[in-house]
């Protein structure tokens, strides 16, 4: 058998298909394979040749690896504070620690609230449903510096209320450092995991359970042995996606460091790769930092990808999918019903706290009142337009966005309609090349570009020295393309090849039927995925603060907002920050209404 | 409209062969039905010269000039799909016109032409719907009136009533037939279901596993067909075995039959012998008939006729009979079969 058909390449590979596999190959090897290849190569370059040194230097290092504890303190009541901060383990382990727990914690909460939610009926319910998304509202940087404020033990809300006010703490409590940012990260991503088992306990047939109870399995044992294998796939997905967003925050650990100005919480990978940064201006990033990220990024990318054979593989959810049917839905006794009702209930008031908090700082004085705000006051948000700074960050960041959006909606559409209409080989390819960016940190993306345009294209328009913003723009885009083509992707799948066909045989070449029967077909999945795209290029953490720190007067929202916390802007400027998170929160809520209630397409979750 | 000729067509899918060395020739304007049990290469053959498809090897001629290579836009055929594929985000009178604004017409004539051929199907008035608010019936209808206003030289119709309930299929079934004969146009028609084969075509080929087995008119194919799958693919029968003991006479189990098929055959070569269940009669028709003797084992009342289960020695038929006809279980029936309906097939092992 002739492996590669040429006379059916040549059928398959008109124009149009020409020109989408050649705009989807060019973008992702230029944007995303040479600076990370050149990154991880230059990593294995010291003076004496091609070697380990670097890796060697890291892994040997106790400042990065240590297995016994360099300080920290953990459950330690000292002076009446109960310190909970952590222990350090060295940069690497630090990062790989704080990721595996809130990755453990989030699925539990994940798996245990998605359960509740889709199996049980009880009082409040919708209600529920809504406000558990809330964390989802991207508040970068000012969310984990809300929790240190609250935990701090000199006026923080928490203490005061429990210790000072009701006496139900023996001692004031402090939070912060490695704790902290796990606990930051915990409240933010816990809704990754419960939406991907949602959707997977959704999709479950339920005559599979209900055969199981007609052989006798009840509960516990009923979810145990049916229930929890089947909705494993979907746990996986979204476990992998929290490990790779932990691994590569950065809003966590500048939150943390503005708030309370504790090193710990500085000795985590990502804040290594951001600071490394500051000094780029002036020295370059140098290649222990490159090897940094290409340990970070071969762990996320290799799991990512094995996560993702493993979910493909065992993806039998929909297997005995037939008929019409809602899942199985009970209304359980009042006594379990009214401990749902509670764990949800305080789970979401602790989720919303940054969210409530930023709200606070934006609206009040809080940044300078104590433990609660005095008053109510509008002159932080006035300065989202006031403000020549600020609104300069918003306007840099919304052009970023928007044109971030185009290059993805055409980068975008072009993969997915290849990946999902046309059948020429090293499809596969270019499809795992379009879905790696997921599990790409953006702060090694972030470095690689540092590296291969500042190095090979100094002066151009792409070198970030000179001027960072075509790199963020082309950042933002590779990042978010994922959401996009996945978008598509399930928009194209509905479409039955033979609505192209009748188009063909009625004399239409391909490019007329991409016009004029697919694209409008799949409109309403491509503003969906461009919705999504332009609102997680606003809140874009990773690429924003690190090339956006290389020119002023090209910085994004979020670099501003970092900054601010941070503390190099002036202060009480935090409720300046606040402000803008809350225009960030806007937009998002704005962006899931049409895409939800007018464009009638399922906000797509993060997942594998 | 064309005649087409397809010549040593061969296509594989991996490992199943969807034609293979398949020759065939549709005269101009002639209904021609592939007609084969689902996943025999019909409906690729249809794909092949729509041009959705391209051949492993072989020629595919419209007049006889080559259009193997040729995409589907430049071939002007006009192809309804099984599933009608209409487009949901245009109205009736835009899915209409799509072939008419690719050809570049100008608007009045686009508007004369689609009023026209709605018109044609009986949908006059329906233009401004949408696919979706439209009845199964209607929607293949659309479908037809979509192909049939570019008058394209091929009227291809893939399995285009498997889709409607029992009672609208028999309707349209009329119609297509009548429109087809109306506009003379060539077509080809892909269907598994053999009544709706033979109703409806001017000849037919019959497919099997990629290779087309017979070529004929329904008549013929009907009553020479060629072998036992033919035979049982297309209406009912009792299929026997036998050997030839004389000129024209078949040893069934010890009756002698006489037949009068052409097949070459010599003393003791083993046959299979079909008899359809309406060949059985009860009064000795005219023609030289077989006399058959045997016990009736069951009666089943069907409606338009009553079969029965004839037990005759060691081996048994099933026949029709009028409902008229009073019969009892268990009684003697004698019936005659003519010679001319004593069908002879190839040996084949029996499953």
């Amino acid at each position: 058998m002739k492996l590669f058909n040429l006379n059916k390449l040549h059928h398959e590979l008109d124009s149009l298909t020409f020109l989408q596999v050649c705009i989807g190959t060019i973008f992702l090897s230029i944007f995303l394979i040479a600076p990370l290849l050149l990154m991880t190569g230059q990593a294995f370059i010291s003076k004496n040749g091609i070697n380990l040194t670097w890796f060697t230097d890291l892994l040997g290092s106790p400042e990065y690896v240590s297995f016994q504890s360099r300080g920290g303190r953990f459950g330690e009541v000292y002076n009446g504070i109960l310190y909970l901060w952590g222990f350090d383990y060295g940069i690497l382990l630090n990062s790989l620690i704080v990721a595996a727990i809130v990755t453990l914690i989030c699925s539990i909460i994940g798996v245990l609230v998605a359960f509740f939610v889709n199996r049980y009926n009880f009082f409040g319910k919708r209600i529920f449903q809504i406000l558990l998304l809330v964390p989802l509202l991207a508040t970068p940087f000012v969310n984990a510096y809300v929790i240190g404020k609250l935990f701090n033990p000199r006026g923080g809300l928490i203490n005061y209320i429990f210790y000072d006010f009701l006496h139900i703490l023996p001692w004031r409590i402090d939070i912060d450092g490695l704790f902290g940012i796990i606990l930051a990260q915990v409240l933010s991503y816990y809704p990754i995991v419960y939406l991907n088992v949602s959707a997977a306990l959704n999709n479950i047939d339920p005559s599979l359970e209900e055969m199981a109870e007609n052989l006798g399995a009840k509960s516990l044992k009923l979810f145990r042995t049916i229930t929890f294998p089947l909705i494993i796939p979907s746990l996986a997905a979204g476990a992998i996606i929290t490990f790779i967003f932990s691994l590569e925050d950065l809003g966590a650990t500048i939150g943390f460091i503005g708030a309370r100005a504790n090193p710990l919480a500085k000795k985590v990978v990502s804040y290594q790769v951001f600071s490394s940064f500051a000094e780029a201006l002036t020295g370059g990033i140098s290649p222990k930092v490159a090897a940094l990220a290409v340990i970070i990024l071969i762990l996320t990318v290799s799991s990512y990808i094995l996560v993702q054979k493993y979910v493909n593989i065992r993806n039998y959810t929909m297997l005995s999918k037939g008929g019409r049917w809602g899942s199985r839905v009970s209304v359980p006794s009042k006594h379990r019903q009214s401990f749902i009702f509670v764990f949800l209930l305080l789970l979401i008031i602790i989720a919303s706290m940054p969210q409530i908090g930023t709200i606070l700082l934006a609206t009040t004085d809080w940044t300078t009142s104590g433990a609660l705000p005095t008053k109510i006051t509008g002159e932080y948000l006035t300065t989202l337009w006031t403000n020549q700074d600020v609104t300069r960050a918003i306007t840099n960041s919304l052009v970023y966005s928007l044109i971030a959006v185009v290059i993805m909606v055409i980068v975008g559409s072009s993969i997915a309609y290849v990946v999902a209409k046309r059948n020429i080989p090293g499809k596969g390819i270019l499809d795992l090349l379009a879905t790696i960016p997921v599990a790409v940190p953006g702060i090694t993306l972030a470095v690689g570009y540092f590296l291969l345009f500042g190095q090979y294209f100094r002066g151009s328009v792409l070198d970030p020295l000179k001027d960072p913003a075509l790199l963020l723009i082309i950042a933002y885009s590779i990042r978010r393309l994922p959401f996009m083509i996945r978008s598509v992707h399930a928009g194209l799948q509905q479409i039955d090849k033979s609505l192209e066909e009748s188009s063909f045989n009625l004399g239409a070449g391909r490019t007329t039927t991409f016009v004029k029967i697919i694209l409008p077909l799949v409109i309403g999945h491509l503003i969906s995925g461009a919705l999504l795209g332009f609102v997680y290029s606003m809140a874009e953490v990773s690429t924003s603060v690190t090339l956006g720190a290389l020119r002023e007067d090209r910085e994004p929202i979020t670099f501003f907002i970092s900054r601010i916390i941070y503390g190099v802007a002036a202060v009480g400027s935090v409720s300046i920050g606040a402000s803008m998170c809350m225009l960030l929160m806007a937009v998002e809520i704005a962006a899931m209404t049409i895409s939800n209630y007018i464009l009638k397409q399922k906000v797509s979750y993060l997942g594998v | 409209m064309v005649n087409i000729k397809l010549k040593n067509i061969n296509k594989n899918f991996g490992e199943v062969a969807a034609a293979k060395s398949v020759n065939l020739f549709i005269e101009d304007g002639e209904f021609f039905t592939l007609l084969g049990p689902s996943g025999c290469g019909k409906t690729t053959i249809m794909r092949m010269i729509a041009g959705l498809e391209y051949p492993d090897e072989g020629t595919i001629l419209f007049d006889g000039k080559d259009v193997t290579k040729e995409p589907s836009f430049k071939r002007n055929t006009g192809m309804v799909f099984q599933n009608y594929a209409l487009w949901p985000h245009m109205s009736v009178e835009e899915n209409v016109a799509y072939g008419l604004k690719i050809r570049k017409f100008n608007e009045a004539e686009i508007k004369k032409r689609v009023t026209e051929a709605l018109e044609q199907v009986k949908l006059t008035g329906m233009g401004k719907r949408f696919p979706t608010q439209l009845s199964g019936g209607q929607q293949q209808r659309v479908a037809l009136a979509r192909v049939l206003v570019i008058n394209p030289s091929v009227l291809l119709l893939d399995e285009p009533l498997s889709n409607l309930d029992a009672k609208l299929r028999v309707e349209m079934r009329e119609e297509i037939k009548e429109l087809q004969k109306r506009l003379g146009i060539t077509t080809v028609y892909v269907t598994h279901d053999q009544e709706e084969a033979l109703i409806i075509s001017d000849r037919i080929a019959v497919q099997n596993k990629g290779e087309i087995k017979q070529i004929g008119t329904p008549l013929e194919i009907y009553d020479h067909p060629k072998d036992v799958f033919i035979a049982t693919f297309i209406g009912k029968g009792t299929l026997l075995q036998g050997s030839i003991s004389e000129k024209n006479k078949v040893n069934v189990d010890n009756y002698y039959l006489s037949y009068t098929n052409n097949l070459e055959l010599k003393e003791g070569d083993k046959v299979n012998v079909l008899i359809r269940p309406e060949s059985f009669v009860l009064n000795k028709p005219s023609e030289e008939s077989n006399r058959l003797e045997g016990i009736i084992e069951s009666i089943t009342f069907v409606g338009q006729y009553t079969e029965l289960k004839i037990v005759i020695g060691n081996f048994s038929i099933i026949v029709n009979t009028s409902p008229k006809t009073i019969l009892n279980k268990n009684e003697k029936i004698v019936g005659y079969v003519p010679y001319g309906n004593t069908i002879l097939l190839p040996y084949e092992e029996l499953v």
